[in-house]
């Protein structure tokens, strides 16, 4: 009501200005102070512009870009990707030769990509991309496209297509506001297609020439873990004296830790039956209470997720249990004996328990949707995810960790026992961005795994004794949970 | 059978008066008569044609009452003051006429009165004897003795003016002249002289002489220049130029002072000098101009010491970027550069240094002996085509408001701005069958024929591009666009300023003097940032760099370079980019194993590749850089890479059939070393290909994989991405 009475009262003023200006100019006006209101985070008044333009003004040149702005607010305010979409299509099939039609293209290339789980999903979504520099190759939006098409191909697995696409941004558009994105891609997609040197030199790339970017700190970040792991001619590792974190009971009966990408330290300690996180400064914040804990992940959007022994915890309020069918018929067990629970990608829920040896997985809705990735027995201890939606699961029993896909594929695996090591007793596992592989084994300390399997390198230290969680820094340095000293040791 | 022919022959004579007298002009004096004189002149005229038609028709004596009237209204103009001279010739033939007429039909004391009046109004009036019959000639003169006596004057010097009552007689010398028999006052004058004045009774028949003794009053001045040709000035008046050769009896004169006869001038006199103080001038081209000053303290002559005239000569030293270009003083083709040129007059020239790849325009001043070095940086030309206002009736040219915008336009540095002369740019045009809009607006379909048409104008003008203001009808007084477009493309750069506003061309000046950076300063080191290091190690060393030459080895760390700590990689390249190649650049590094040592590397240089697309920037201007170098250096390095650029400066525009003859271009000359190379221009030979359709793929997959096949080529630079893994990702490896 208050929009209707708004446009209303917008085009009662548009119509008292018209004697001075044409119906473009005013349309063009509104979609100005729109776009104005937008960039001051004001999206009501925002919105009400753009529904103006297009309800008053639909004969104009700026009817496409309100449709298109229209499309924006409905898919970044609202969170409504359907709505979203009819605007784009709107655009897209109303107004083909307009300078909003690159920007639908775009958008929606870009809700389907976020949609897409198969392969064959991912590529209508880079359809709608290459649509944008195919038919409309002077548009300020190729770049955008390209960029978004760089990031589907590698959401699809495809990283030396994404390679490609990327650097098409990084010659062609060198100055585009996703040039510096494009250029982080490109490295980033190198070290997963395993040559770091490069992928090295093109993270310095984006430091050199886009040294205010955001992306310049991140980049520090990844040559810091690479040139770690990568720069000499073997992992250089060493243990970081000064390093303290937390202290008292926090440290006791550490059942896991987990550094977020905001570097906040999360102790998942038994002894306070709760997870605190620790900031960089030692300030701690508001903990999450539980008993029995048993470990700690991350979802894909960033929130904690803190798995107990029968229920877990997605964020700070959100608990969840979760129930399987018994043995017999129509009747539910709950999940009493929980060890490691991941959120994926595509918002499934996994869960392991270590009862019944198994990992169940659950739609968004908890609805149980079978098991994970098959039947065979499995005593699962941890669950997280990798940088590019894989699913860790770590087996206490075989001793081996296995990556799958959100469908179950298996796509890379530790074994128990390989050149130059075999594992005797592995407790907690974490994987870096580049699909290395960090493992804590009770018994012989941290063990470091490239994309392959193969060993990088063996951290052990008069300091480590009995390693039994561990987590990395966002700059690629191992934090390792020592229960007999019962502190947190750095390896940087 | 006389008669006849001499009637014809007045009557001819009168006409041609008629004729003359009906041109504005032939009056003389008309211009200053009043409207009644003139008109009075007029009838006057018209009388005189009635009267002589009368007087050669069979009665004659019907000619003697118009005749009458001729005369009477003549002696009233006398009597008004308002005679003027032809008023006075048209008396004097009336009186012969009428006295003609009253002699033949024997009416001879009239025709005596006639005459005699006639006399008194012209006494040196005569009749000829060939015209008329002897008879009336004689009694004529017989009139004329009764009346006249005969005045000879001679002066010294000779060429006085003499004056009888305030009239003009003659210039003396003269032999003895008729004149009317009365007293006189004679007046004899001279510029330059006192003049003489003298009283006189002459009887007719009689015959006066008078000499006279002029008194000079003023000086002249003599000169002898060598060489000759050169100007007198006297108190900055020209007066005259020396000229001529000196005549012998002055070669002594000459010789004493040193100077060679032959080279000598004749005496120059510049008469009617007034006494007193003067300043001279002696300017002649390519010397020293000579002041001097005369004194002429009496009224005589003054001859004054030959003068020789220095050379005053200077030398010019040209150079030019690129090498080449033709040197032009004042329009005078004098070779190519570099050039030295000795014997150039000192004082102001324009120089204009012209080369394939544009030109060098300077006004210059030379002084005497001077040796003047003067570097021609060659810059590309910009023509400006115009003003169109664009509308639904077509388009028109708008030169009223040109002016404004050329005189803002000529702040642009780094091009030289110029009006294109619009008689040469629309002959080109018409036989094109295109307009100045045509040309910056046209589709994608008529590129070859703007190609054609931009190279055309742009061999014509020389120009290497042009620019056209386009006003958009609705807009008109407010904005307009300005059209930046480069000789051989067929997209141009739009830019839309505000008439009123200065700042929005200074935005469009900004943009155009933009300097492209092709050659940057390189050390071919690469070093990354991390957290675990004071400085940056060193991940890769180019090989042939000059890191590579120096000696420097992946996996040491830098921690400073010229002495200042280097802690990021930027911060080296910030150093290194103050620096110009050749330079050195002292690092100190640690070793893996901890060992500090120094190390010093001569910078070399790394070119560069434009970007793509780069909304900063105005391709056409950078096309017209680029075509810069690669007219200016033909067969180099410099324009291999300029040829590279050229073609992707074509792909920005989405010419890809420019881009692949760009590329052919710069093949052969690029060079086969690590870094940018044949290798990257096989990259893009097949990116160009690619682009021009799938009848080209296989061509295109051909390309890449010879590219793929350089492993040490990269793009963008030196440090740049490998083209390698790019080109067989492309070309289906």
């Amino acid at each position: 009501m208050r929009s209707a009475l708004v446009a209303i009262l917008l085009l009662t003023l548009a119509a008292a200005a018209s004697a001075q200006t044409s119906p473009d100019e005013q349309a063009l006006g509104l979609l100005e102070d729109g776009r104005a209101y937008r960039a001051q985070k004001q999206y009501k008044q925002a919105l009400d512009n753009f529904n103006t333009i297009v309800t008053g003004f639909q004969q104009t040149e700026s009817v496409d870009d309100a449709w298109l702005e229209i499309g924006r607010y409905r898919l970044e305010v609202d969170d409504d990707p359907d709505k979203a979409r009819e605007a784009f299509d709107r655009v897209a099939k109303s107004y083909p030769q307009s300078d909003g039609a690159p920007g639908a293209y775009y958008y929606l290339g870009l809700l389907t990509m976020n949609r897409a789980l198969a392969p064959a999903e991912i590529d209508d979504a880079i359809a709608q991309f290459a649509r944008v520099p195919r038919l409309y190759p002077r548009s300020e939006w190729v770049p955008r496209a390209l960029y978004a098409s760089g990031l589907a191909q590698r959401k699809a697995g495809r990283f030396a297509e994404a390679v490609e696409a990327e650097r098409r941004v990084s010659l062609e558009h060198p100055t585009s506001d996703v040039a510096a994105a494009a250029q982080f891609q490109i490295g980033h997609c190198l070290a997963l297609l395993g040559d770091p040197r490069q992928a090295m030199e093109e993270f310095q790339l984006v430091r050199n020439r886009f040294p205010e970017s955001p992306w310049a700190a991140q980049a520090l970040l990844r040559t810091t873990a690479l040139y770690r792991l990568y720069g000499a001619d073997k992992p250089s590792f060493s243990l970081d004296a000064g390093y303290a974190v937390g202290a008292g009971d926090l440290l006791k009966d550490v059942a896991s830790i987990l550094m977020t990408p905001e570097r906040i330290l999360w102790i998942a300690s038994e002894k306070v039956k709760s997870a605190v996180p620790v900031s960089a400064d030692g300030s701690r914040g508001p903990a999450l209470g539980s008993e029995n804990l048993r470990s700690l992940s991350l979802t894909p959007r960033g929130e904690v997720v803190l798995a107990a022994r029968t229920a877990i915890r997605i964020g700070p309020k959100d608990i969840k249990s979760f129930v399987v069918p018994s043995d017999k018929p129509g009747e539910l067990e709950s999940l009493d004996k929980i060890t490691a629970a991941v959120v994926t990608q595509a918002g499934n829920i996994l869960v392991a328990d270590a009862k019944r040896k198994r990992v169940f997985k659950y739609d968004h809705k908890l609805e149980f949707v079978g098991l994970f990735p098959d039947a065979k027995q499995r005593d699962v201890r941890r669950l997280q995810l990798d940088g590019e939606g894989g699913i860790v699961l770590l087996d206490e029993d075989e001793k081996t960790v296995q990556i799958f896909d959100e469908a179950g594929k298996p796509l890379r695996a530790i074994a128990a026992r390989g050149a130059g090591y075999q594992l005797k007793k592995p407790v907690d596992v974490a994987v870096d961005a580049f699909r290395n592989s960090y493992l804590a084994d009770v018994e012989i300390g941290v063990l470091v795994f490239g994309p392959a399997g193969q060993l990088l390198a063996t951290l052990t230290s008069p300091e480590l004794r009995r390693p039994t969680a561990l987590t990395l820094d966002t700059d690629g340095a191992i934090l390792v949970y020592d229960e007999k000293a019962e502190r947190i040791l750095k390896f940087k | 059978m006389v008669k006849p022919m001499i009637r014809t022959r007045l009557a001819a004579s009168v006409l041609a008066l008629l004729l003359a007298a009906a041109a504005p002009s032939a009056f003389g004096q008309d211009s200053q008569l009043s409207e009644a004189a003139q008109r009075e002149m007029q009838a006057v005229q018209d009388l005189l044609a009635r009267a002589v038609a009368e007087f050669d028709g069979p009665q004659q004596s019907r000619s003697i009452v118009l005749f009458d009237d001729i005369i009477g209204r003549l002696d009233e103009l006398r009597r008004q003051g308002a005679l003027p001279v032809r008023g006075r010739e048209i008396q004097a033939q009336a009186y012969e006429l009428r006295g003609r007429a009253y002699y033949n039909i024997g009416l001879q004391e009239k025709a005596s009165e006639s005459f005699r009046s006639l006399i008194q109004l012209q006494p040196r009036y005569s009749i000829s004897k060939d015209k008329v019959s002897p008879k009336i000639v004689d009694f004529f003169g017989s009139v004329k003795k009764a009346l006249v006596g005969y005045l000879a004057v001679s002066s010294h010097p000779a060429g006085a003016s003499v004056t009888l009552n305030g009239e003009f007689l003659s210039l003396t010398d003269f032999f003895p002249l008729d004149v009317l028999a009365g007293e006189y006052l004679i007046e004899i004058s001279r510029e330059g002289y006192q003049t003489e004045t003298r009283t006189l009774s002459i009887a007719p028949r009689a015959t006066e002489t008078l000499q006279v003794e002029l008194a000079r009053t003023a000086a002249s001045a003599f000169f002898v220049t060598d060489p000759p040709g050169v100007e007198i000035w006297i108190d900055g008046e020209q007066r005259a130029a020396s000229s001529g050769s000196l005549a012998p009896d002055f070669f002594e004169v000459v010789r004493a002072k040193g100077i060679d006869p032959s080279r000598a001038s004749a005496r120059t006199e510049i008469a009617n000098l007034s006494l007193g103080t003067h300043v001279v001038e002696l300017r002649k081209k390519c010397h020293e101009t000579v002041r001097l000053t005369l004194d002429l303290p009496e009224p005589r002559d003054y001859a004054f010491e030959p003068v020789r005239m220095e050379e005053s000569l200077a030398s010019l030293t040209l150079t030019s970027e690129p090498p080449g270009a033709r040197i032009l003083l004042d329009g005078e083709a004098l070779g190519v550069t570099p050039r030295e040129l000795d014997g150039v007059c000192a004082g102001k020239h324009r120089l204009e240094v012209k080369h394939a790849a544009g030109r060098f325009l300077k006004d210059i001043v030379l002084a005497r002996n001077e040796g003047l070095t003067l570097d021609c940086p060659i810059r590309p030309s910009l023509a400006f085509l115009g003003v169109i206002a664009q509308s639904a009736a077509g388009e028109r040219n708008l030169a009223a408001v040109e002016e404004r915008l050329i005189q803002n336009l000529e702040k642009i540095a780094t091009l030289n701005f110029f009006p294109a002369p619009p008689e040469t740019v629309d002959r080109i045009l018409e036989s094109e069958k295109t307009t100045r809009l045509g040309l910056v607006s046209a589709s994608r379909a008529d590129a070859d024929l703007v190609r054609r048409v931009t190279e055309r104008l742009a061999d014509a003008l020389e120009v290497q591009g042009f620019l056209v203001a386009v006003l958009p009808d609705e807009r008109l007084q407010r904005t307009a666009i300005l059209n930046l477009l480069a000789a051989g493309n067929a997209t141009p750069d739009p830019w839309e300023v505000t008439w009123a506003e200065g700042a929005s061309y200074l935005r469009f000046i900004s943009a155009v003097d933009q300097k492209l950076t092709l050659y940057r300063p390189w050390t071919g080191l690469i070093t990354v940032d991390t957290l675990l290091h004071d400085g940056v190690p060193v991940l890769r060393v180019a090989a042939g760099s000059p890191a590579a030459q120096a000696g420097v080895q992946p996996g040491e760390v830098l921690y400073s370079a010229d002495g200042k700590p280097v802690r990021r990689t930027i911060e080296l390249l910030s150093l290194i980019e103050g620096q110009k190649a050749g330079e050195k650049l002292a690092l100190h590094l640690r070793t893996p194993a901890g060992v500090s040592r120094a190390v010093e590397l001569t910078l070399g240089e790394t070119p560069q590749e434009i970007p793509l697309n780069d909304p900063a920037l105005l391709y056409n201007k950078v096309m017209m850089d680029l075509r810069q170098q690669s007219a200016g250096y033909p067969g180099t390095e410099a324009a291999a890479f300029a040829n590279l650029n050229l073609a992707l400066a074509s792909m920005h525009f989405g010419y890809y059939a420019a881009a692949h003859d760009f590329l052919l271009k710069a093949k052969p000359t690029l060079p086969q070393r690590p870094g940018l190379s044949q290798g990257t221009a096989l990259y893009y030979l097949g990116l160009a290909l690619e682009n021009l359709g799938s009848e080209y793929r296989k061509e295109a997959a051909e390309a890449y994989r010879a590219a793929a096949a350089v492993k040490d080529a990269t793009l963008f630079n030196n440090d740049g991405p490998a083209v390698a893994p790019l080109a067989a990702r492309r070309g289906g490896n």
